[in-house]
């Protein structure tokens, strides 16, 4: 009777009286070579369940009941928010939420759609992916596969974690100083990306190592003692078994890179249309984050609305990328297993 | 033969000779070696670019903040008493930061204050109370809260929780004589304020706290809560007793982590602590955070020199607290993880 039984104190065998009408009924059901419960029933058990917990005998124990329930209060409170938010952004959003308004340019005073930033912000995805990737797959199967053990990974391992921890405005004032001023790339696409680039690298760095880590040694002694070398076995054993795990850290790093505005804030620049070309003022790009934060800070009320929409859809966009990332990562574990 | 040569200019020449032989014996291995072997070696090289593409963004970020904080530092109108002067005022050539200093930590330690024991205790919930299927669900909620973008919640913020602050909240416990004479519940607000700022804040750092703290917990022995059982505790006497003082070290890394994410957070603090140069005094007071000025001023301070340093300045000290909080998570979970003998 798996939980109930954990339970202990001064009454417990009055406990095991009270359960044991229950358990009789169920064992003469079972063929008794099986130790677990059968499903069918179900509600019973939750009732005894429930009983067993508030059944309070001594003080201890009705602390005991009182502590559980605080904690499980505190598990409430914790995802409260996250109902409150998203049930706020459906009220108010959803009704925004047309095929119009995803496919029109904002026109004149702002009215209509936001295909500028949902474009803006594939746009910047991209080029963040296109240099951050390849740079944090490619360091993290050195540091996995190469190097030994020693201060060099402690090295790596340490500046992507120290680089993780940088806030976004740290990293958007020296994307600004460094790509925009120093390397006078300009404010725009290349300079955005670059800069969500530096937030992705060690996200994926990390988890892609952590992928490498669980591939099996055996994996790569079978390959190499066919007589491959290193580089055959690294691309063709290696990185194959590990490309789930690899997936799911890049999509998560790139649902975490979708919506941060503070690094694109001072190197993305914004624009109500389609970017045209690779630099110059007409590289300039928006963004569903910027987008957002420029329709809040507005007066006019109709945009408070599209605010909400263009919140609501960041959020299923994000969530969605979340969601088939863990869906990725659950694959390969059971694969592995 | 060169025994006539100055001891000196050997010892010069020594260490060169030997880098350059390895260089040759480099070269002509490279030479000597085809096709597959050719391609393992070459790769090996490649690799080691993007391996240290981390560190040296690193040095470069410190090393540009720097750079472009150095002319505040070096002028006489600034120098680095700036860090303790509360005044800022850019027409008058005062860059005192403290104010922001000071508008970060109140908001940080308030928000760490509420985040840390609501996510503790729902992570002992999870942890050591919840059944199987509710756990996977809660997780995946968690982890679905964590992905949230920040100006999201800065939305909901802003249009949720600052009106309820203003209509409902501050003068509810200002008319209860209960609460009306506390010092942190004075003063007249208008819904932006340091407690708008750490709740939201708290709420961001929930999903870190909670998730970092499980792991910890889950990853305490079974067999520390089952011999705590055997003695007779009841479970929330093992949770506490025994399973949360065992995961002390993975709960301080969770919550020093929380502390660097809060002193970096930007967009969401940024639309709800009002941007006010003052020194909060009460809950209802509005404040400015360092990210805040960053983000609110380097679009008119580009063309002024002094003044685009300070904020850069700001931003290094973003910077070294961001690196110091991560160097002490780590310390932390070294020590808990010798401490523990768990390694």
């Amino acid at each position: 009777m798996g939980n109930e039984d954990q339970r202990s104190g001064v009454g417990c065998d009055q406990m095991v009286r009270d359960h044991a009408s229950a358990t009789s009924d169920e064992v003469s059901e079972t063929p008794p070579s099986t130790p677990e419960q059968p499903e069918i029933e179900g509600k019973r058990r939750l009732l005894l369940w429930v009983k067993a917990q508030l059944l309070v005998r001594t003080r201890r124990e009705l602390k005991d009941l009182l502590l559980k329930i605080v904690f499980a209060v505190a598990m409430l409170i914790v995802v409260l928010p996250f109902f409150l938010v998203v049930v706020h952004l459906a009220i108010v959003g959803l009704g925004g939420l047309t095929l119009d308004f995803f496919t029109t340019l904002p026109g004149p005073s702002l009215a209509g759609g936001i295909r500028n930033a949902l474009v803006g912000t594939i746009l910047l995805v991209l080029v963040a992916g296109g240099v951050g990737i390849p740079l944090s797959v490619l360091g993290a199967v050195y540091i996995n596969e190469y190097s030994r053990p020693g201060r060099i990974r402690n090295l790596v391992e340490f500046a992507s974690d120290v680089l993780a921890g940088i806030p976004s405005i740290v990293i958007g004032a020296f994307g600004f100083a460094f790509v925009v001023v120093f390397l006078g790339v300009g404010m725009g696409l290349v300079s955005g990306g670059l800069t969500l680039a530096f937030m992705m690298i060690p996200t994926v760095l990390r988890t892609t190592q952590e992928a490498l880590r669980q591939v099996p040694v055996s994996l790569r002694e079978a390959s190499l003692a066919l007589g491959a070398t290193k580089w055959t076995t690294t691309w063709r054993v290696t990185i194959r078994a590990a490309f789930p795990g690899i997936m799911t850290g890049v999509l998560l790093s790139i649902g975490r890179v979708m919506g941060e505005t503070a690094p694109l804030i001072f190197t993305s620049g914004n624009s109500l249309g389609v970017p045209t070309s690779i630099v110059g003022p007409a590289s300039w790009v928006a963004s569903l984050p910027y987008t957002i934060w420029a329709y809040v800070s507005d007066p006019r009320p109709y945009l408070q609305v599209k605010a909400h929409s263009t919140a609501l859809a960041l959020l299923i966009i994000v969530l969605a990328v979340d969601v088939v990332a863990n869906y990725v990562s659950r694959k390969v574990t059971r694969r592995l297993v | 033969m060169t025994s006539e040569e100055p001891s000196g200019n050997s010892l010069l020449l020594r260490f060169p000779r030997r880098i350059w032989s390895y260089v040759l014996g480099g070269l002509r291995t490279v030479r000597r070696v085809r096709g597959p072997a050719a391609q393992d070696l070459v790769g090996r090289f490649v690799l080691l670019v993007p391996a240290f593409a981390g560190s040296a963004l690193i040095i470069l970020i410190l090393a540009f903040l720097w750079y472009e904080a150095t002319p505040i530092f070096l002028d006489p109108q600034g120098g680095p008493s700036i860090l303790v002067q509360p005044i800022w005022d850019p027409n008058r050539d005062l860059f005192g930061i403290a104010v922001f200093i000071v508008g970060s930590f109140v908001c940080t330690f308030l928000a760490i204050a509420m985040a840390v024991p609501l996510g503790v205790g729902a992570a002992v919930f999870l942890s050591e109370f919840c059944p199987l299927r509710i756990r996977t669900s809660i997780r995946m909620i968690v982890e679905m809260m964590a992905a949230i973008p920040s100006i999201v919640y800065g939305l909901w913020a802003y249009v949720v929780m600052v009106p309820w602050i203003r209509d409902s909240f501050a003068p509810a416990v200002q008319s209860n004589p209960l609460t009306s004479w506390m010092p942190w519940f004075q003063g007249s607000t208008n819904g932006l304020s340091v407690l708008a700022g750490s709740t939201i804040l708290a709420i961001m750092l929930l999903p870190t706290v909670v998730a970092v703290s499980d792991d910890a917990l889950q990853s305490v022995p079974r067999t520390y809560r089952e011999a705590s059982l055997a003695l007779g505790a009841t479970k929330t006497e093992t949770a506490r007793k025994i399973v949360v003082s065992a995961a002390i070290p993975g709960i301080g890394a969770a919550i020093v982590l929380s502390l660097g994410r809060a002193v970096g957070e930007t967009m969401a603090v940024l639309m709800v602590t009002g941007n006010s140069l003052q020194i909060p005094y009460s809950l209802f007071d509005p404040t400015y955070v360092m990210t805040s000025i960053i983000t609110n001023q380097l679009g008119y301070a580009f063309v002024f020199p002094l003044w685009r340093s300070a904020l850069f300045a700001v931003a290094l000290v973003l910077l070294l607290m961001s690196i110091s909080f991560t160097i002490i998570a780590k310390w932390f979970v070294r020590w808990g993880m010798k401490t523990r003998g768990l390694v």
